[in-house]
């Protein structure tokens, strides 16, 4: 494979600099730190934060649709606009929010491949002042549950014996981290991993640069290595389901994988959930797992 | 002189008033304040010593006890202003006081100046586990 399956989905830093005053596309920032908005962002750009704007809390879960069309309306996004990804962290939440607009329904996203690091290495202008465009009548769909897994999904999913990402580091993937000290809260009850699932670490899939790794990279790695198939439904996972996006966004657009869900809820959930199996310890192959904990 | 307390409290004033964007403007000028790391430090963070391990970004922190009180010599990323600003604020606070004031560092401060709401619980629970790691660290220090 020479080229990504949907190239179209990526844009240059430059594609993004020449379409800065275009009004047919809207460039978002979507950060894990919320200060680097505020401190500098590329001319024009709206921020859309994950956490605030795109969660409910009360709820544990996305925004409904009423909620999801009120922020496209505020930053003037309508149903035509190019919606255009970036951020911090290797573009982890941009990819995150990337995916919440597919989970609405929106034709038009793409990712700044890259995202804020490769700005800055371009040696591109950051700008401080604050962005607003006219509302719009952004109206969108219920949700399209083909891009999202939940956690009964996951369960079938793997009983089924189909392919399961965990794009967590080795040591969370093994159960050797089962805590993290001083942050009690983002913990599992439960180290170890879902019972299956092979672990591609998300940074594997991205350059120093913060660009995308190539199409002959990603299939290597993916396809090769963990002999994933394109045809087979896959779900990717992590810890809250951010770096998961990244890696569904590897595998669906860049990879053309057919059928790929994120399970948002990710090891939070899983670790902590009652009557669900886990294992700790190497990949599948390596380890002949057997579930434990059932 | 100003105790932790007092200084605390004047920050929370600082906060007071402002809305989001502003309360961000503000905490960016913290993280703008942020002295840079003392050379002999900059050793040590190559060896990676001092290092927050359970922080995404990197973040070094080196609680220190002299006969002028407290130090907090940092050294935060730059990609992470929020972490930033907010070490520089807690080490703005403890500056010079003696080591008994260490216990006086709040847990609820992101809270007091209205930043929770900003950030959001899950960031502003790994800011505030910062604080409790420094006041232990500067309590046992010396």
């Amino acid at each position: 494979m020479a080229e990504y399956a949907n190239p179209d989905v990526l844009v240059s830093t430059e594609w993004v600099a020449e379409h800065q005053n275009d009004p047919a596309v809207r460039i978002v920032e979507s950060n894990e730190d919320r200060a680097l908005y505020t401190q500098g962002h590329i001319p024009g750009a709206v921020e859309i934060d994950w956490l605030i704007d795109l969660q409910n809390q009360d709820i544990r879960d996305y925004v409904d649709r009423a909620g999801f069309e009120k922020i496209c309306r505020a930053n003037g996004i309508s149903n035509d606009t190019t919606v255009v990804f970036y951020g911090d962290q290797n573009n982890w939440w941009a990819c995150y929010a990337f995916w919440v607009f597919k989970l609405y329904g929106h034709e038009r996203c793409k990712i700044m491949d890259g995202g804020r690091k490769k700005w800055q290495l371009d040696g591109r202008s950051w700008s401080s002042e604050r962005v607003s465009y006219p509302p719009t009548s952004y109206t969108a769909p219920e949700q399209d549950k083909s891009v999202r897994a939940l956690r009964d999904d996951v369960l079938k999913h793997q009983k089924a014996g189909k392919n399961l990402v965990d794009v967590r580091s080795p040591e969370e993937y093994r159960g050797e981290r089962l805590h993290m000290p001083e942050y009690p809260n983002e913990g599992a009850v439960r180290g170890g991993h879902i019972p299956g699932a092979v672990n591609i670490p998300w940074p594997l899939s991205v350059n120093e640069d913060g660009t995308f790794k190539s199409a002959k990279e990603l299939e290597k790695l993916y396809c090769k290595t963990h002999n994933l198939k394109r045809r087979s439904p896959t779900i990717a996972y992590c810890r809250i389901g951010e770096r998961s996006s990244l890696t569904w966004f590897v595998l669906k657009y860049l990879l053309g994988f057919g059928n790929v869900r994120n399970y948002d809820g990710s090891w939070l959930e899983w670790g902590n959930s009652v009557g669900v199996p886990i294992v700790k310890g190497g990949q599948p192959s390596a380890s002949g797992e057997t579930p434990a904990g059932t | 002189m100003e105790t932790v307390t007092d200084r605390i409290d004047r920050i929370v004033d600082e906060f007071a008033d402002l809305d989001g964007r502003e309360k961000l403007e503000l905490l960016i000028d913290f993280a703008n304040r942020l002295p840079p790391l003392p050379a002999p430090y900059q050793a040590l963070k190559e060896q990676d010593a001092g290092r927050v391990h359970e922080c995404q970004t990197p973040v070094f922190l080196w609680p220190e006890i002299s006969s002028g009180g407290m130090t907090l010599i940092a050294s935060v990323a730059e990609e992470a202003p929020t972490v930033k600003g907010f070490v520089s604020m807690l080490a703005e606070a403890v500056a010079d006081r003696p080591q008994a004031e260490a216990g006086d560092l709040p847990d609820d401060l992101l809270e007091r100046i209205g930043l929770t709401e900003v950030l959001g619980m899950m960031r502003s629970r790994g800011l505030q586990a910062i604080t409790g790691r420094v006041r232990r660290e500067l309590a046992a220090a010396g």
